[in-house]
């Protein structure tokens, strides 16, 4: 799905979503809420005040350190 | 795609620092001008060469505002189809600044006066000092929130 698909869908402009998923802009609870509700993912899903780690290492776990 | 088109979106994507850089420029180019034509005035050169080098100097601010305008896309004046609550925020910043940008030159203009009033001298208001004036008000205070927009706001994110 592109910004722009997004967007029309949450009714924003699609250069919002480019500034939130960059960290220039915080959404609103509203905003945040209704991405959250948009992909039925719980909000903190999605929002996070810590980078969030890859979804690959998260479901793979970290990769090994190459040792020799 | 339109010329009008291609061009808009290009000055959508302006980067911040060239941005800057235009909306200082559109803001010196008018007093700039008027500084030109006075100065220009005491010379031997020829009048029309006068009036074409303060016109020159006038369409170019004229463009820059035009530009700040286009950048802005009508989120100042609430002609935008669609403002969110980011473009609101953004817009009540510039609202904010332009305000403060139009208090200092305000101020500015004020001590300067006193100053030279109160060393003896006087200020004649005639047309060749009140139209400049007027000018002044009648470009800048208008397009002040958009010049003031496209110096805030930070560079778009690409598009994906």
């Amino acid at each position: 799905m592109s910004r722009k698909q997004l967007a029309d869908k949450l009714g924003i402009n699609y250069q919002t979503i480019g500034y939130i998923e960059r960290g220039d802009y915080n959404p609103s609870l509203e905003l945040a809420l209704t991405i959250a509700g948009f992909f039925r993912l719980p909000v903190e899903a999605i929002f996070s005040l810590r980078p969030m780690s890859p979804l690959s290492s998260e479901v793979f776990g970290e990769p090994p350190s190459e040792s020799r | 795609m339109s010329v009008t088109t291609t061009i808009s979106s290009r000055i959508e994507y302006l980067p911040r620092s060239s941005r800057r850089m235009l909306v200082a420029a559109a803001l010196l180019g008018y007093p700039v001008a008027v500084a030109v034509l006075v100065g220009l005035k005491h010379t031997s050169l020829n009048k029309w060469l006068i009036l074409a080098v303060f016109l020159v100097i006038v369409l170019a601010v004229t463009v820059l505002v035009t530009v700040g305008y286009v950048y802005a896309r009508g989120r100042i004046e609430g002609r935008c189809a669609r403002l969110d609550e980011r473009d609101l925020a953004l817009r009540q910043q510039a609202y904010a600044l332009s305000h403060r940008t139009l208090a200092v030159i305000l101020i500015a203009v004020t001590a300067g006066l006193t100053i030279y009033l109160t060393g003896g001298n006087t200020v004649r208001l005639d047309a060749n000092s009140f139209w400049p004036v007027v000018m002044w008000v009648v470009v800048y205070i208008p397009a002040l929130p958009a010049l003031m927009l496209a110096w805030i706001e930070t560079d778009q994110p690409a598009d994906v």
